[in-house]
């Protein structure tokens, strides 16, 4: 620990990119300030967000990754700067930038507050970060609640007046809760290890959970189930629906996809590695939180209404296979395969998510709009370009070839099943062809059904860029998609 | 490069037919370039070496290298009919659709060429994966076909058409990726995808366990396989995907996309499983007999005529489905023959009902009568498809029932006494139909004064022409066509406990190092 007391430039450096995120954030709300708290064109915002968001990303890659030797650590090892940082890191910076070009144009989080906004979404990315390369349990959670804390913010400073504050105060409450439970398990196992390193802590996992120590056991479950709720793993998903539904739609992008994948790598970086090889009966139970999260998901999927909530259950059923990675990464003595599979999955996710977020931003007419699937009735008609990419993003979320969305599933379900989870996978299929139901039937509307509704497509230029784009990388990206597969797994060691 | 050609040219025309500036004439362009498709595939008949087994035309490149995935394309005497069938039918579904697709025309021939290329790379990928992203592929087109240009419960008959064909392909997929486990045992290490190193494992296989490998995943690729045919009791997406679609959309999925899942039989499920095949072959016997008899007796009481060739093709493909599992040489090349022929004889049922439907705007049989003295033309074009349909000898159909029956014969004699009932049945119900619509009293619809029925246009008979000189010639001369399958039906029957290709012009070894 003697290392904390000296900070060098290496150490600097590695984090250059939270600082830089940081500096970036305070940005529009300084020169706010400066303006006699008037708030500067939004433009200048985006702009300014986007290159503090672009700069973040060179230097991660510029200074993370993966290396033959140790990877980089920063300030004695409580961050990592490995290859999962560096990718997941990516991920959540690019769909973070996406959300906030996304705010600048949706009627729920446009003109006012704009710049908070920006500064919100950039701290939670700063936590997001953190929580990515944290290594010790106390890191975990100062990123957990960073990133957590700006969210809450964020959905209660929605332009709609009802249904976003409800959904803030709920996610407030089981949220706390949830970072409650984590923070009891972190003192459990301080107190019957006296280390809060993850490292240590999986090093000695094994043996420990063999030993029976009761107290740790406790410990460790409550760490899971903290990072449960995060990712929305049933039985701890039931704030999701409501919370996703209730907040402003770039947002619900946002938590949607970069606050998942990083609360994914964080409980991978605790799952895969290589320390909790025979823990069956935590795998056992992940198993069949995996299998109840994708039933939950699609079949609640499957009665709904309102699109928002269709596609936040939905996001349910894919952290169930992202999950059912996860394990497969926990049980397997290499675990860079699986590892990678989830890494990719949480890519193509990602991808196809913000997207069909990005559609629905742009379907909103105003701030207490919300859009129903039938609503999207003769939507091909009046957008055919809007309504070609939505398909291609609802097909891919169906796992269809040759969108990337299948790609993601077949690496993912072969290293499950190189793993001897076939059952599992099995569950997965079965549970895909539930979800291929429901996402046909915006399709099934956009083509198929006449009918007319007013967007504000109209010029929302940056919204309908990210929609094209993502649509562009989701359709073609899959068929390149093998050496990204390679340099993820790469990357992962 | 030639098959590669073959499959993304239409993807090419997709583009094409989209991005045409004229509305009026998109039509004259589609038909162009399904014809300069059809010419192109032509082609192979030249390079073809019919005398062979081996696979042909080879491309092999890397794709995924990690999961040895490979973008590899390869003929065969087993796909080389099919892609002919699929390249002959596309300019003839494209004249017939003129009239009765008159909305969103350029998209409607957009989603037919994406079908093109879907089909034809199901008939041509020799790797698992790229496989399953064409056979998952041809989907998608076909789900708008239905959906956008079909009939009143178009929505229930697309979203039934693309759940059951998905669940069942969904199970295929996870029998592939788990065979791709397998494939480090004869490689050495490295995984493949690829169907020549799925036909070197040696998968165990316990008779009377069903919960071994072998008999697990030929169950989960049989029953992908069988929803696609469809055997019963998986069929019944088919009659409701049949009556709503339209016209051009019935003919592909009879002529063309019903024939992928006997191919996957043929290609997939007999060389990899042959043991399972042997042992359970029967329970798909037993679905194929019932399939026969059950779908003319459904066919025998429709009232819809599109709804009376449906069920009709249930029973046409119960003869293909028992003809592969007897699995000797006449049920095989039967088989064979037998899906060209289906292609053919029911794209043209559905063609000609589509012609009368866009003259009378109906379906129902009772309505017509004595339709004969009116459109005599019509009447003699719908009736020499009938022949072919109900396999009158001299017509392609006999061929192919024949030889089934003559495979089922040496299976069983017993089954074979059973399908024969299907056939006089069969015959049955298709001459039937054809006595009420086109003889006996005139029917409501053929009387209506105000409405002035005109027999076959030039265009029309442009249309049939083909497809009736096709019924003559498969019927009279079956050796032009079964020269082109025999060698691959008889290595596949001789080696069918240790099935393997060979490409041609090249060792194995010389390929792998590639």
């Amino acid at each position: 620990m003697s290392a904390l007391n000296t900070v060098g430039l290496a150490d600097i450096l590695l984090v250059s990119p939270m600082i830089v995120l940081f500096l970036f954030s305070l940005l529009p709300l300084t020169i706010k300030v400066l303006r006699g708290n008037k708030e500067q064109p939004p433009v200048a915002t985006v702009i300014e967000a986007l290159l503090g968001l672009g700069l973040t990303a060179v230097l991660l890659i510029v200074f993370s990754g993966y290396s033959e030797a140790a990877p980089p650590t920063a300030f004695g090892g409580q961050l990592i700067f490995d290859g999962l940082t560096m990718w997941v890191g990516l991920i959540s910076v690019v769909v973070g930038a996406g959300a906030t070009v996304m705010m600048h144009e949706n009627p729920s989080t446009r003109g006012d507050q704009y710049s908070e906004l920006v500064f919100l979404t950039m701290n939670s990315l700063l936590g997001a970060l953190v929580l990515i390369s944290a290594v010790n349990l106390i890191t975990v959670f100062i990123g957990l609640e960073l990133m957590s804390l700006s969210l809450y913010l964020m959905i209660a400073m929605s332009h709609e007046q009802k249904i976003s504050k409800e959904a803030a105060i709920k996610y407030f409450v089981l949220g706390s809760f949830a970072s409650a439970v984590f923070l009891y398990g972190v003192s459990f196992i301080y107190g019957s290890t006296g280390s809060v390193s993850t490292l240590s802590l999986v090093k000695n996992a094994e043996m420990l959970l063999k030993s029976g120590n009761h107290l740790f056991l406790f410990g460790f479950a409550f760490i899971v189930f903290g990072f449960c709720f995060k990712v929305s793993i049933a039985p701890f998903h039931a704030w999701t629906p409501d919370v996703y539904q209730g907040a402003a739609t770039p947002i619900t992008s946002f938590m949607a996809t970069a606050i998942k994948a990083a609360s994914f790598a964080a409980f991978l970086r605790i799952i895969a590695s290589k320390g909790l090889l025979g823990s069956e009966n935590l795998f056992l139970i992940l198993q069949w939180f995996a299998v109840l999260t994708m039933t939950i998901g699609n079949v609640a999927a499957l009665v709904q209404s309102n699109f928002k909530r269709t596609l936040a259950y939905s996001s349910i059923a894919h952290s169930g296979y992202v999950l059912i990675g996860v394990i497969a990464a926990g049980i397997s003595e290499t675990p860079s395969y699986a590892a990678a599979g989830v890494v990719f999955y949480l890519l193509t996710y990602s991808l196809m998510t913000m997207g069909a977020f990005a559609v629905l931003s742009l379907l909103e007419k105003n701030e207490n709009d919300f859009v129903l699937t039938e609503d999207l009735a003769g939507f091909a008609k009046q957008k055919p370009t809007l309504a070609f990419c939505l398909t291609v993003f609802l097909l891919s979320l169906a796992g269809l070839p040759p969108a990337l969305g299948f790609f993601g599933k077949l690496y993912l379900f072969s290293a499950a099943i190189n793993e001897g989870l076939l059952w599992l996978v099995f569950w997965g299929v079965i549970n895909s062809v539930l979800g291929a139901y429901y996402y046909l039937r915006p399709i099934v509307m956009m083509y198929m059904r006449e009918g007319q509704r007013n967007t504000s497509a109209a010029n929302n230029y940056a919204t309908v860029f990210i929609v094209i784009a993502s649509a562009t990388l989701v359709l073609l990206l899959g068929v390149a998609s093998g050496p990204i597969f390679s340099l993820i797994e790469r990357a992962l060691g | 490069m030639l098959l590669s050609l073959l499959v993304f040219l239409p993807v090419l025309f997709a583009v094409m037919v989209t991005l045409w500036p004229q509305k009026n004439t998109v039509r004259f362009l589609a038909l162009g370039l399904a014809s300069i498709e059809f010419l192109v595939s032509l082609v192979l008949l030249q390079k073809f070496d019919s005398s062979s087994a081996a696979l042909q035309l080879v491309e092999k490149s890397i794709w995924i290298e990690r999961f040895g995935i490979s973008y590899f394309l390869g003929i065969d005497g087993i796909s080389l009919m099919l892609v002919f069938l699929t390249t002959f039918l596309m300019p003839i579904i494209i004249l017939a659709s003129w009239n009765s697709i008159d909305q969103k025309i350029k998209g409607f021939h957009a989603a037919l060429f994406l079908l093109q290329t879907a089909m034809l790379g199901s008939f041509l990928a020799m790797d698992a994966v790229l496989f399953y992203v064409f056979w998952e592929l041809s989907l998608i087109p076909m789900y708008f076909i239905i959906g956008i240009w079909g009939g009143v419960r178009k929505i229930y008959a697309t979203v039934k058409f693309f759940i059951y064909t998905m669940a069942g392909s969904l199970l295929m997929l996870l029998a592939i990726i788990f065979m791709m486990n397998l494939t480090p045992e004869v490689t050495g290490g490295t995984m493949s995808a690829s169907l020549l190193d799925f036909y070197k494992l040696k998968i165990p296989f316990i008779a009377g366990d069903f919960f071994t490998t072998q008999t697990l995943l030929f169950f989960a690729f049989a029953s992908a396989f069988a929803i696609k045919i469809p055997m019963f009791p998986l069929h019944t997406w088919l009659p409701d995907a049949h009556v709503e679609a339209p016209t051009p959309g019935s003919v592909v999925l009879a002529g063309v996309m019903l024939k992928m899942g006997t191919y996957g039989l043929l290609r997939w499920v007999l060389p990899l499983f042959p043991e399972a095949a042997e042992h359970y072959g029967w329970i798909f016997i037993a679905a194929g007999v019932i399939g026969v008899i059950y779908g003319a007796l459904v066919a025998m009481v429709q009232p819809d005529i599109k709804k009376l060739v449906a069920y009709s093709s249930v029973s046409h493909m119960g003869y293909i489905i028992i003809g592969i599992f007897t699995m000797n040489a006449y049920g095989l090349n039967g088989a064979l023959y037998q899906m060209l022929n289906h292609g053919i004889s029911t794209g043209a049922l559905f063609i000609l009902i589509g012609m009368i439907y866009e003259r009378t705007h109906s379906r129902e049989i009772s309505k017509y009568g004595g339709l004969a003295s009116r459109l005599p033309i019509f009447t003699i074009a719908f009736i020499i498809v009938t022949m072919s349909s109900i396999a009158v000898p001299l017509t392609n159909g006999f061929v192919g029932e024949f030889l089934i029956l003559l495979g089922t014969y040496q299976y069983a004699p017993a089954v074979a006494a059973l399908i024969v009932s299907g056939v006089v049945l069969g015959a049955a119900y298709m001459l039937w139909m054809v006595k009420r619509v086109f003889f006996g009293p005139t029917g409501e619809l053929v009387l209506n004064e105000h409405r002035q029925l005109l027999d076959l246009n030039l265009r029309e008979l442009m249309v049939l022409a083909p497809l009736i000189v096709m019924i003559f010639w498969m019927g009279v001369f079956p050796g032009h066509f079964m020269k082109f399958s025999s060698a691959s039906v008889d290595h596949l029957i001789k080696n069918k406990h240790n099935y393997s290709l060979l490409i041609s012009g090249s060792t194995q070894e010389e390929v792998q190092e590639k």
